[in-house]
């Protein structure tokens, strides 16, 4: 009798086996490595059962079980190879081949075809010709080969269906296709997204959105996972589909937003091919939202990367080599005094690269002058958020929820593996509420949904403030879908679950970010979460926000984050640097870039500043791609791309994850820690001979608590230390004025936020101009109606101090007497939102 | 002796509820709810013998068994009126012309099997017999059969109609089950079997339109005189379709165990125009063929299986010597080829290549390989698909081949 009724004893091949009780055949056959032949089974989705590759024999049983969805029992007597099985599973495999364009398959030449046949394979897809673009990863050539197929007793039938090719990033190729569904599994089960199904019936089933839409249409997040699990090439990825097989891989972090996914890249001859999601279950487990997913190759592979550094000379660029560079560098800055320099770093660098731009600046120029662009994405509201970042809970916390607070969040594209999470909450049980002013993704599982009109959040966020506080009753006007009474009950209501709820978490997306209330939002939001005792997750766009933060790039803060007009601290970095730190508090910081006195030297590290060149006497560029030539930097040196270097980012939870060096960078590039290293030392500067990040790192682990061990940061999330605040203007901006006759319309903006490196990543990445749409505005249809304006009409649109024109999308979610538009980081249109009137251009 | 066409043959039987409680209907329920317990039906039914009427043959009383002890998940009835097997109208008749015996059956063996929620899965075609079913359920509804407290009994019952969108494969039980919770009609893998997990995973009881009408009668009269009915493992009377070139097409009670010759000639008036028999499918167009020498056999489970056939739904289609065989077999290939759900391999890609290999064969551009190469993919599909399509699709295919060869040689030469 079997031990404690966990396994039971089966018998493959007469091998005698104890195996885990309640696995099917075909994973027990897998854990001893027998080789049972399968096709439609895949490890993370449910048994299907269709390909009928994996038949066996069973003692007892009629007929013949397929492996993959027959549970072992107790006694069981299996026989994977007999004659008889092996010529089914030929004879199967036949069929499947008959309806595959798989000449490729058993055709004698192969060989020669895989060298000669150049053309064709650039051509895509033909009727069976070599080659696929899943040649040497096909699961079927694997199994053609095992099963030794020579011959097909079956003409090829061409199924004739076109070449889907509309959507971004995978081309659907549905003549390859074998119909195992391991697609619609992976997005049902996985993804819980529910945009592939079966259509048609028999010889005609085919795979895709029912009623023949484009995946766009269908809502498809284009996460890849149908990608990933296809056994054959009917799915392929439009950038990397002729790349071939990987020849290694390595791990690391994605830095396309503060969820930190941990990312497995996909590497050939010392170029990235691809990337996939690595199973890190503190993390993305298993999954990827599309920049992760289909962005990385073609982000670094672009072929404008700098390779070389060059300096402008009299208008024209000369190309120089780094140690020119370098050498230019160090004279321009050792002539530079503190308050004539500034340093503008990216938060998508390392916390490697961060660390050193900013001693960099303090030790090497003797200058705070260092910031972020973070200061202007986020904008008045930056305290307010780091105040939340402060209270960061871990994504994990969502699974223990039994509500979810959804505030200005939409995980379509960008975080679609944080929507993936809140799916999977919904299906156990806890509820979701959303504010948002827009539409989003998240109305289809939402409990409850507020779509407050613009000005409005802060009076509703307030109200529930208020009730979740002591009784009183709010006074507000907006609008709530699915209210049948009075808004009020419906606060009152969710104010109510709030409060009762166990374990609530709230997660903060960018929708109000740039809205001149997001200050007073945000701290409602910190406000509330503290009435209900929630946790919060804010969400950040630059995934290395709580790094820039930790090391110090801030005017206002020093590594740890502590106060940079902390006396004691200076003292304290003067000692553990050895080296004298400014102890005066600047003035200068990436707001007032464009509007403040003339610097001497600007360095712009990884960040691209807005329109034109900001005034100074020097500019450097150091970056993975060129300069806009609206305005040319004195001096462009190129950087290493996240994929060339090794160091570590922070994600949004507070989390410490490694990046790995996958791959060369490109010519001359280098990380920038390395370059702004070479500087200081060719300035004579001491503390900058780092030879690597890890040395780096562990400067870094003494001076701050938390970091421990550079080859295991795999650690729970740490808190956010910072101390102090920084300084931000005190504009209290909500005097914007309300929509009247004149402008009777009230727009709202956000700002692109898939970048990196300060560059849009739709600048490098094809494939995200259709997703991420900048320059279209949304119209209420009833508006539109009354205005004359449809769907792609060029609309000018006006207020007292801007004209636009930009293209009308007609959106039902857009409530009525608002518009909203999003816009290129660094375009502004002064108050946000913005009482405005619109026109149908040309009438 | 009749227990079916009983009513249907009255000649002015409407089918309204007063006619059918005017030649004695309804009496079943009452005696069933009022005087026995769920577990007596269950074993009246066991004595009785019946066999499923819808194709294979199981014994009812055996699947009703099945329902596992002390759930506490609801359980379900579902009433198999899809009936989408090409030669078979039976289901129809019953559902036209005599609703309430249907309906008296359905209560019946949901009380039986505590089940208080029944569904009627109709094939979508139906769409008069679905209206006749609908008023005949609102009819039993205000006479205090169907709904709450039934008869006084404390007893509650719904019965709802859930109409098929024209799909055959739906009329495979787990299909059916896909269908009506609004998913695509694809069978399901088994086990587990439907009595154990079944509509929406809860324990379930398919049965046949026929089966279900012949409850009453058993509860009536008690299992062991319907036993008495039929030949051995075959008890009580059928519904035969005939079809074909017969004289008198149509539908006829018999008790099983009748012989196909008298079926043919006797009852259905022989063949058309006095012409030869060639060949006779005797259950359904899923069951092989017979030849014209074999037609002595006699119509119940067994002895049909004996010599290859089966009974199934037991419609027999009559084939003179006028007709082709691979004219037939292209017909039938075509049906399964279009019919196959497309969810496994052998039987969506083998259906199709069955279909062309006849169809190039009729065409007069076959080569002789192809007859083997057509034997060949009916044993491939054989046994290794989800359900049992494939093999109502494979056999009859492998008759023809085999019994009528000539026939297939005559084109290729
Ligand atoms: C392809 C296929 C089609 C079927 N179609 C029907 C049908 O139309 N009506 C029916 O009652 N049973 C049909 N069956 C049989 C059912 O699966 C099931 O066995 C039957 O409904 C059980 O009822 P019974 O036990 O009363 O016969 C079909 C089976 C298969 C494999
Ligand atoms: S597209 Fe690929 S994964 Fe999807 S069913 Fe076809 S072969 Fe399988
Ligand atoms: S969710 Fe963020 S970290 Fe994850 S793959 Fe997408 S961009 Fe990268
Ligand atoms: S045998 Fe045919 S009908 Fe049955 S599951 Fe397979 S493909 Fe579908
Ligand atoms: S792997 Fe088992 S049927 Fe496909």
């Amino acid at each position: 009798m079997s031990k404690e009724n966990k396994t039971v004893t089966i018998n493959i091949d007469d091998q005698i086996l104890e195996v885990e009780k309640g696995l099917t055949i075909l994973r027990a056959a897998e854990q001893n490595n027998i080789y049972i032949p399968a096709l439609c089974s895949h490890k993370n989705l449910t048994p299907f059962g269709g390909c009928r590759m994996c038949i066996v024999e069973v003692e007892g049983m009629s007929g013949f079980p397929t492996a993959c969805t027959t549970p072992v029992e107790e006694g069981m007597v299996i026989k994977t190879h007999t004659a008889q099985v092996q010529a089914s599973r030929v004879e199967i495999l036949q069929l499947i081949l008959s309806e595959h364009t798989s000449s490729c398959l058993i055709c004698e030449e192969k060989d020669e075809c895989k060298e000669y046949m150049g053309t064709i394979r650039k051509a895509g897809v033909t009727t069976g010709c070599r080659y696929c673009p899943k040649d040497g990863q096909c699961e079927l050539q694997d199994l053609v080969e095992k099963l030794g197929v020579k011959e097909i007793n079956y003409p090829i039938y061409y199924r004739n269906l076109r070449v889907e090719k509309d959507d971004p990033f995978y081309d659907r190729d549905y003549n390859l296709c074998i119909l195992c569904g391991r697609c619609i599994r992976v997005c049902q089960e996985i993804r819980i997204a529910n945009t592939l199904a079966f259509k048609q019936r028999g010889p005609k089933t085919v795979v895709g959105p029912a009623y023949d839409r484009t995946h766009i249409d269908a809502g498809c997040e284009f996460c890849g996972a149908c990608v990933s699990v296809c056994p054959t090439g009917a799915l392929s990825e439009k950038v990397s589909k002729w790349e071939g097989k990987a020849e290694r891989e390595e791990l690391t972090t994605c830095p396309l937003c503060g969820v930190g996914c941990q990312i497995r890249l996909l590497i050939k001859k010392n170029e990235i091919i691809g990337s996939l999601p690595a199973e890190d279950p503190l993390v993305n487990n298993g999954q990827l939202c599309v920049k992760g997913r289909f962005c990385v190759a073609e982000l670094v592979n672009n072929y404008q990367r700098l390779r070389k550094p060059y300096k402008t000379q009299n208008g024209t660029k000369v190309e120089i080599f780094l140690e020119e560079a370098v050498e230019l560098s160090a004279e321009k800055l050792s002539a530079c005094s503190p308050e004539q320099f500034g340093m503008l770093v990216s938060p998508n660098c390392s916390n490697e690269d961060l660390y050193i731009a900013q001693k960099f600046a303090r030790v090497a120029v003797g200058s705070h002058n260092i910031d972020t662009t973070a200061r202007t994405f986020y904008g008045t509201g930056f305290n307010a958020f780091l105040n939340l970042m402060r209270m960061a809970v871990p994504l994990s916390d969502v699974l223990k929820a039994s509500i979810i607070l959804c505030i200005g969040l939409d995980t379509r594209f960008g975080r679609s593996v944080v929507g993936v999470e809140l799916r999977k909450a919904v299906e156990r049980g806890a509820k979701i509420i959303t504010i948002n002013p827009r539409h989003h993704n998240l109305t289809m599982i939402a409990e409850k949904e507020f779509q407050p009109v613009p000005k409005m959040e802060v009076n509703l966020l307030n109200s529930l403030v208020m009730l979740t506080e002591k009784k009183k009753t709010p006074t507000s006007q907006f609008r709530s879908k699915r209210t049948t009474g009075s808004l009020s009950g419906e606060l009152s209501t969710v104010a109510k679950m709030l409060k009762e709820a166990s374990a609530p978490v709230f997660l903060v997306g960018s929708e109000f970010l740039q809205y001149d209330e997001s200050p007073q939002i945000l701290e409602a939001v910190e406000k509330l979460a503290r009435n209900v005792s929630a946790g919060i997750l804010p969400l950040p766009v630059q995934n290395n926000l709580f790094g820039s933060v930790l090391m110090g790039v801030y005017p206002e803060f020093l590594p740890g984050g502590f106060s940079s007009t902390g006396k004691e601290r200076i003292d304290n970095l003067r000692k553990r640097w050895s080296a004298d730190v400014p102890n005066f508090s600047s003035q200068w910081n990436a707001e007032t870039l464009s509007s403040g006195s003339r610097m001497k030297v600007l360095y712009f590290i990884g960040e691209v500043p807005p329109n034109s060149r900001p005034p100074s006497d020097f500019l450097i560029f150091q970056n993975i791609y060129p300069p806009d030539i609206s305005y040319e930097p004195d001096l462009v040196i190129p950087s290493a791309a996240f994929t060339e270097m090794d160091g570590t980012f922070i994600n949004g939870e507070g989390r410490i994850q490694r990046v790995r060096k996958a791959v060369d960078p490109p010519g001359e590039a280098l990380p920038d820690w390395e370059i702004l290293c070479r500087i200081a030392q060719k300035m004579g500067i001491k503390g900058f001979d780092f030879s690597n990040a890890r040395e780096i790192y562990e400067e870094i682990s003494s001076l701050i608590k938390g970091f421990g061990d550079f080859d295991n940061t795999k650690r729970k999330a740490n808190p956010m230390i910072c101390e102090g605040e920084l300084n931000i203007p005190e504009t209290r901006p909500s005097r914007t004025k309300k929509a009247d006759k004149k402008f009777p319309f009230l727009l709202s903006v956000s700002v692109g936020e898939h970048t990196y490196r300060g560059f849009p990543l739709s600048t490098w990445v094809e494939g995200l101009k259709k997703l991420f749409t900048e320059g279209i505005i949304d119209i209420n249809p009833e508006d539109a109606r009354k205005t004359g304006i449809s769907r792609s009409d060029e609309v000018i649109v006006t207020s007292a101090y801007f004209e636009k024109i930009w293209s009308a999308n007609i959106l039902s979610e857009q409530t009525q007497g608002t518009l909203h538009v999003t816009l290129p980081q660094g375009e502004s249109i002064g108050n946000n939102p913005h009482p405005v009137k619109i026109r149908k251009k040309d009438v | 002796m009749k227990i079916l066409l009983k009513n249907i043959e009255e000649p002015d039987y409407t089918g309204s509820i007063q006619d059918y409680r005017r030649k004695g209907g309804y009496t079943a329920v009452s005696k069933a709810i009022k005087e026995m317990t769920p577990e007596e039906i269950v074993e009246e039914v066991k004595k009785s013998g019946i066999r499923g009427r819808g194709g294979a043959g199981f014994p009812t009383g055996v699947k009703w068994g099945f329902i596992p002890k002390n759930t506490d998940k609801p359980i379900y009835l579902i009433c198999n009126a899809d009936e989408g097997e090409p030669g078979t109208f039976k289901d129809r008749i019953i559902i036209e012309r005599d609703p309430h015996l249907l309906l008296e059956g359905i209560i019946i063996t949901s009380y039986a099997i505590k089940s208080h929620q029944a569904y009627l899965y109709i094939r979508g075609e139906f769409v008069y017999g679905a209206n006749r079913l609908n008023s005949a359920i609102r009819e039993a509804a205000e006479a205090g059969y169907i709904g709450k407290d039934i008869l006084g009994s404390g007893y509650n019952l719904d019965v709802q109609i859930h109409r098929g969108a024209g799909g055959y494969i739906c009329g495979e039980e787990t299909a059916l089950l896909e269908s009506l919770e609004g998913k695509r009609g694809w069978p399901r893998i088994k086990p587990p079997f439907p009595a154990a997990e079944g509509a929406f995973r809860c324990p379930t009881i398919v049965n046949n339109v026929e089966t279900l009408a012949n409850i009453p009668f058993i509860i009536n009269n008690g299992g062991e005189s319907y036993a008495e009915i039929g030949v051995k493992n075959s008890t009580g009377t059928k519904l035969f379709c005939l079809s074909g070139h017969i004289n008198k097409p149509g539908i006829y009670e018999f008790p099983l165990g009748i012989s196909l010759r008298s079926l043919i000639y006797e009852h259905g008036g022989g063949i058309k125009n006095n012409n030869k028999l060639k060949g006779v499918i005797p259950g359904g167009s899923s069951m092989p063929v017979l030849a014209s020498d074999e037609i002595d056999v006699s119509m119940d489970f067994d002895s049909l299986a004996n010599i290859g056939s089966a009974l199934g739904s037991a419609g027999v289609i009559v084939m003179d010597e006028t007709v082709d065989m691979v004219d037939v077999s292209l017909n039938v290939a075509k049906f399964y080829a279009h019919e196959s759900c497309g969810q496994c391999t052998p039987c969506r890609e083998g259906m199709p290549w069955m279909r062309d290999i006849i169809s190039r064969i009729k065409d007069g551009k076959g080569k002789k390989e192809d007859i083997d190469t057509l034997l060949d993919i009916t044993y491939n599909v054989e046994g290794k698909t989800i359900c049992p399509f494939g093999e109502a699709g494979a056999w009859p295919i492998r008759a023809f081949v085999n019994k009528f060869r000539e026939d297939f040689e005559k084109h290729i030469n």
